[in-house]
């Protein structure tokens, strides 16, 4: 017994109880049942999987498993769980146990219209297929796992079957998920033929890759880039996002945003940092332009979209290419040689892989008990919730403050390390690596400034003012289980701030192992304080966040001691009109104008303005009618085509289905005959 | 660095900035009523407007929250912490090894945020406009601060403040390179910006229509508009601060020494009268902005943030 | 001194380069002309400045022309071509205020990388300028390309050649005063010859937005 069987037991009780809720199942008949039974197994099999990754963690020394004897000639099975896979495996088990606990309440909305049972079971599948897709070691593994993944997640996606948005959610993600599959395969079928290894394991494929010709390096590369990508939701794959987001149940909205996504990081960390080891400088620079165009084009869609979980799914795009522009600055410094400052940059990138799962999932959490409460995502139709979600609304804030990247919350941590991870390369010897990197700086700076500003406008027209609804009026805080959920990842906020040092030395011991890592970074006697080597800058969370809480409980001392403290209730001051209604605040929509206004070369929006005047004088208007869409040019000038492609090959193949049994059986003959006869030609 | 007297010299000079604040702002608003030919309110108006205003009772809109009673005392507290940070006197401080220049930036922010939340709350249209314009000011002023701030880092190798101070004060030439200069100049234009100057927002208008920062605080009253304004005040202060002894740190002292804290304290004071005539005079000669034409003043604001980061580079 | 100097040199560029900016800034023809008059000073102090440090006794001939020629006597000719055809502003650019100037910062720091080569060849202390130099002949070029007034890429043009010169000063630390003379002829004929052509548009269109030159085709 002891060390060597404990991850054993671990990964047992993972798969164990993610295969558990299928017993969900077989309880059709008691909703109640399947989603205790759903919440509890995924509840185990998450905590089992954090257990595992935090001993994989703390040990250093890889959990592995393999069963040959299936799927034999693609290799077989083989599971490794290294330090890499095991730091996913702790973030995605870590938003797993929050979501599942908030979708034993959440999920009871669903009851008696949607199979509660086939929930469960998807989604603990779902989960099982993430923690495999971290350990999977070899080829046919990964793929399985990728597979397994994209098609529970689909069928979550589509829960609400019977309304047509959310079919067509469903399609395009599915659609997306398997042109990346392809682009995976590709890259690793190149990469498995031209090492000439036999099981295409990981360690096989890494060995060879080296002496691999630059071009085979460069298309892998550029496949997988583009492969997993997609899945991360880099711009421009990136339009399944804030589709099928807002289209799933909100805890599985969370964990596709705290984790899937980060499994198309994870993969391309897996190959452009692993598997490919050093490649040349025009790679780094590839990810750090995609980051950065993901970055800016995530925020600045976030900022004008009014329905709250596309909000959110738009900044999932933009934290995405915030990691990026970590990952892609790391990658260039690698291949110039300056390997501190590329462990800084991969750092950084790690840290915010982690603090966007934290805050992200607890964003969606709170959104799914406003969703719960009031039936509508749509902002305008919100309002006034602070007075009436007392548990819900603080924990919205934590959340909107952490994407803000505001201190003390840990989405500045990381932000701010990203930021001193790029000042070395600003001050590289190499120009165009120096200008790079500057419109790097400034490509964060507005990134942060907007995502402020998208903050400020997703809380404070949703939760705050009077309601627009009357939904939104009646509106009541969520049942216990969800309240768990969302507070204890609302509190893994602040905590992952405070933790910063540990969860530095953590991430600095997964890069250890992938790469060459000078020095023991962060110094031993480090305390809280963070260093960033090569810029010599410091920074102390805990220290802000204690002279923070310090000075504010020093104020409110001070005013409550020394200052008048009469109130009294009086209304709104609206011009000298006594009652205020709902229809004079400002919506969604007018929040976001002046900077809508200022980036329009951009959305390039279709405003109609129709004044209706008094046919006796233009003076007097009668009515103003005021329309604006922002058409999505993605859609249209790059997809747009695609589709009307695809479109017609399918009409052309069309006349093949004639409905005949008998023609499809010649169908079937004739492939037999064209196959034999280029077998007995070779 | 001198850990115990040093703490009480940061929290002396932080409470220190909180008494000057007003009277800065003061001295800005007696300048000007004198250029234009006004007698203009004394230089200790301001105080005499805390002092009443915490006297005060506080009306509460029946549609508030607590997020209208919490956002005073974050945009307060923020702020004070902000002012711990700046080197007014003397550099080096304890609180140096805690935050930097970035994190000063990025606590002014969620001050910023917290504004604009209790802006929103009580549901007035003004709130609405002024929390909307607030925000998008800050997010485009936020690339021009952090090139400026590149371009600080660039010449002196951090970007904590202690370290950009020391650097300047041992080679006072530094000051007059181009990329410090053409900092300040984007810096200066951020401030104005961010504290609500000409030709940015009026300080002194209300008229709905174009104020930013006077909208958001409109259903503020009692000890929390005292709260607001004056932590408004001491941001105006605290960027003085920064623009004068990040750019300009001749006379900052590095010792504990008496004699030298007061030579500091007299330079700096010596530097933000300069400092506030200059914006003085600033506010009377131009006129407000559009709102629109904002962005583009940032932007100009962005081009030298660039233009200081690639000349520091280039120096090197 | 060199120090200094090279300071005061690069800063003296930045304001050169700036006036150049404020093309896409600001939308009102006089304040163009007053931003090349204050650009031609600049330069021409400049020029003087590297005179002295070069003891070059040449180059305050050069600076003297520059201050009398671009300085006082083509920003007259403008005004009197603004006040003859009352264009006050330039409306409606083919980009917008906020991204032309986004655009030309980056056009500044691509002339940073281009220049690059150049500063490590060079020896004299105003290099850290070249770049500057390098940027405003690309904003200059940017200004021509996306503005609508004739007269605004007449400035274009104008601040183009100021470029030129400063590239000259500040890189060779000051060229042959005959080839000098020879390059002012050259702006000083284009100048005339756009002169003519401004005026004769606004005879045939009666405006000067060249918008309307593509009538020509019919």
């Amino acid at each position: 017994m002891g060390e060597t069987l404990l991850p054993q037991t671990l990964f047992l009780a993972m798969v164990g109880g993610y295969a558990a809720t299928a017993a969900a199942l077989v309880v059709p008949q008691s909703p109640r049942l399947s989603r205790w039974v759903g919440a509890a197994g995924s509840t185990i099999g998450a905590s089992a999987g954090l257990a595992l990754a935090a001993a994989v963690l703390v040990t250093g020394t890889p959990f592995v498993a393999q069963a040959p004897g299936i799927l034999t000639p693609a290799g077989g099975l083989l599971l490794s769980l290294d330090r890499l896979g095991a730091l996913f495996l702790a973030v995605l088990s870590g938003v797993a146990i929050p979501a599942s606990v908030f979708g034993l309440g959440y999920t009871a909305g669903y009851g008696g219209r949607y199979s509660l049972g086939w929930m469960a079971f998807n989604t603990g599948g779902f989960l099982l297929a993430m923690s495999l897709v971290v350990c999977a070691a070899n080829v046919i593994t990964l793929v399985l796992a990728w597979e397994l993944m994209a098609l529970a997640s689909y069928f979550l996606v589509v829960t609400e079957h019977d309304d047509p948005a959310v079919t067509r959610a469903g399609v395009w993600y599915a659609a997306m998920t398997h042109a990346g599959l392809l682009a995976i395969l590709a890259a690793f079928f190149l990469l498995g033929a031209a090492s000439g290894s036999t099981g295409w394991s990981f360690g096989e494929l890494r060995s060879a890759s080296p002496s691999l010709s630059p071009v085979v390096r460069n298309a892998v590369f550029l496949l997988a880039l583009a492969g997993f990508g997609s899945k991360a939701g880099l711009v421009p794959l990136h339009i399944w996002l804030p589709r099928a987001h807002p289209a799933a149940p909100s805890h599985v909205s969370a964990l596709m945003s705290g984790a899937m996504v980060k499994l198309g990081l994870y993969g391309i960390l897996r190959v452009g940092l692993d598997l490919l080891g050093v490649g040349p400088l025009w790679w780094g620079t590839v990810v750090i332009g995609l980051g950065a165009a993901s970055a800016l084009v995530g925020v600045l869609y976030a900022l004008v979209d009014d329905d709250l979980k596309r909000l959110l799914a738009y900044s999932t795009v933009e934290n995405v290419g915030l990691v990026c522009l970590g990952i892609g600055a790391g990658m260039v410094f690698r291949s110039l040689g300056d390997l501190e400052a590329s462990a800084l940059a991969f750092t950084a990138a790690l840290l915010h892989v982690i603090n966007h799962a934290a805050f992200k999932g607890t964003l969606f959490l709170a959104v799914g008990s406003i969703v719960h409460a009031t039936g509508t995502r749509d902002m305008n139709r919100l309002g006034g919730l602070a007075r009436r979600m007392p548990w819900t609304t603080p924990v919205f804030l934590v959340g909107a403050l952490g994407l803000a990247a505001l201190p003390p919350l840990n989405g500045f941590v990381s932000e701010w390390l990203l930021f001193q991870s790029f000042l070395p390369g600003v001050a590289s010897s190499r120009a165009s690596i120096a200008v790079l990197l500057t419109l790097g700086v400034g490509t964060l700076a507005l990134a942060g400034g907007l995502a402020a500003a998208t903050c400020v406008k997703a809380f404070g027209i949703s939760c705050l003012a009077i309601p627009r609804s009357s939904r939104a009026e009646a509106a009541h805080d969520a049942p216990g289980s969800m309240r768990a959920g969302m507070v204890a990842l609302a509190l893994a906020c602040p905590a992952l701030a405070v933790f910063t040092i540990p969860l530095l030395r953590t991430v600095t011991s997964v890069l250890g192992e992938l790469m060459a890592v000078p020095g023991a970074w962060p110094p031993p006697n480090a305390g809280f304080t963070v260093q960033a080597p090569g810029v010599d800058a410091r920074m102390s969370p805990v220290a802000i966040l204690v002279v923070l809480v310090g000075v504010l409980a020093g104020v409110w001392l001070a005013v409550r001691l020394l200052a008048s403290r009469r109130r009294r209730t009086g209304e709104t001051w609206g011009c000298g009109r006594i009652v205020q209604t709902p229809r004079m605040q400002y919506t969604a929509t007018a929040f976001a104008e002046p900077l809508r206004r200022v980036f329009d070369e951009l959305y390039r929006p279709a405003d109609d303005l129709i004044v209706d005047v008094h046919p006796d004088s233009r003076y007097f208007i009668q009515g103003i009618e005021y329309r604006s869409r922002l058409p999505r040019w993605f859609m249209r000038f790059l997809y747009g085509p695609v589709v009307q492609a695809v479109v017609w090959a399918a009409t052309r193949t069309r006349t093949l289905q004639s409905g005949s049994v008998n023609l499809y059986l010649a169908y079937i003959v004739a492939v037999l005959v064209v196959l034999l006869g280029l077998t007995i030609g070779f | 660095m001198f850990r115990g007297p040093g703490v009480a010299i940061e929290i002396a000079q932080s409470l220190l900035a909180l008494m000057l604040a007003p009277a800065l702002v003061g001295l800005v608003r007696w300048i000007k009523a004198r250029l234009q030919s006004r007698q203009g309110a004394p230089v200790w108006m301001p105080y005499a407007q805390l002092r009443r205003l915490f006297r005060k009772q506080v009306v509460v809109s029946p549609h508030a929250s607590w997020v209208f009673h919490v956002a005073p005392f974050v945009v307060f507290g923020a702020t004070l912490v902000v002012s711990l940070l700046v080197p007014i006197a003397v550099t080096p401080l304890p609180f140096n090894d805690v935050a930097d220049l970035f994190t000063l930036v990025y606590l002014l922010m969620l001050a910023t945020v917290f504004l604009a939340l209790g802006g929103l709350d009580p549901g007035s249209a003004f709130g609405g406009m002024g929390s909307s314009r607030e925000m998008t000011i800050a997010a485009l002023s936020e690339p021009a601060v952090a090139l400026a701030i590149l371009s600080l880092a660039m010449v002196s190798g951090s970007t904590n403040l202690g370290e950009i101070a020391a650097r300047t004060v041992a080679d006072p030439a530094a000051a007059l390179s181009p990329g410090y200069a053409l900092a300040f100049v984007s810096l200066f234009i951020v401030m104005l910006a961010e504290t609500g100057r000409l030709p940015v927002d009026n300080p002194s208008t209300h008229l709905e229509l174009t104020m930013i920062h006077e909208a958001m605080v409109l259903e503020y009253s009692g000890p929390y508009l005292a709260l607001l304004e004056w932590a408004s005040w001491l941001k105006f202060f605290v960027f003085c601060v920064l623009a004068s002894n990040l750019f300009v740190p001749w006379g900052l002292s590095t010792s504990l020494e008496p004699g030298a804290l007061a030579v500091a304290l007299a330079t700096t004071l010596i530097k933000l009268v300069v400092l506030a005539a200059a914006v003085a005079v600033l506010e009377t000669r131009v006129a407000k902005l559009r709102l629109f034409r904002v962005p583009e003043l940032l932007a100009v604001s962005f081009v030298l943030g660039l233009l200081a980061a690639a000349s520091s580079f280039a120096l090197r | 001194m060199d120090h200094v100097f090279s300071h005061v040199a690069v800063l003296g560029s930045s304001g050169v380069l700036l006036c150049g900016i404020i093309l896409l800034w600001r939308r009102s023809l006089p304040s163009y002309i007053t931003a090349f008059r204050w650009q031609s000073i600049t330069l021409a102090g400049l020029t003087a400045g590297v005179a002295y440090f070069g003891e070059d006794r040449n180059l305050y001939w050069v600076a003297a022309m520059i201050l009398a020629l671009k300085g006082l006597v083509m920003p007259r000719l403008l005004e009197r071509m603004v006040r003859r055809f009352m264009a006050d502003s330039e409306v409606r650019p083919y980009v917008n205020t906020a991204s032309s100037l986004v655009i030309s910062g980056v056009l500044v720091l691509l002339a940073y990388a281009a220049a690059r080569p150049i500063q490590a060849l060079a020896t004299s202390p105003t290099r850290g300028g070249v770049p500057l130099a390098l940027g405003l002949i690309f904003v200059s070029l940017f200004v021509i390309v996306s503005r609508r007034k004739a007269i605004t890429q007449v400035i274009g043009f104008l601040m183009l050649e100021n470029g030129i010169a400063l590239l000259a000063v500040l890189g060779t630390y000051g060229v042959p005063l005959i080839v000098e003379l020879g390059v002012f002829l050259d702006a000083l004929m284009g100048f005339l010859v756009m002169q003519i052509f401004v005026y004769d548009i606004h005879d045939t269109f009666s405006t000067i937005d060249v918008d309307v030159l593509n009538r020509l085709k019919h």
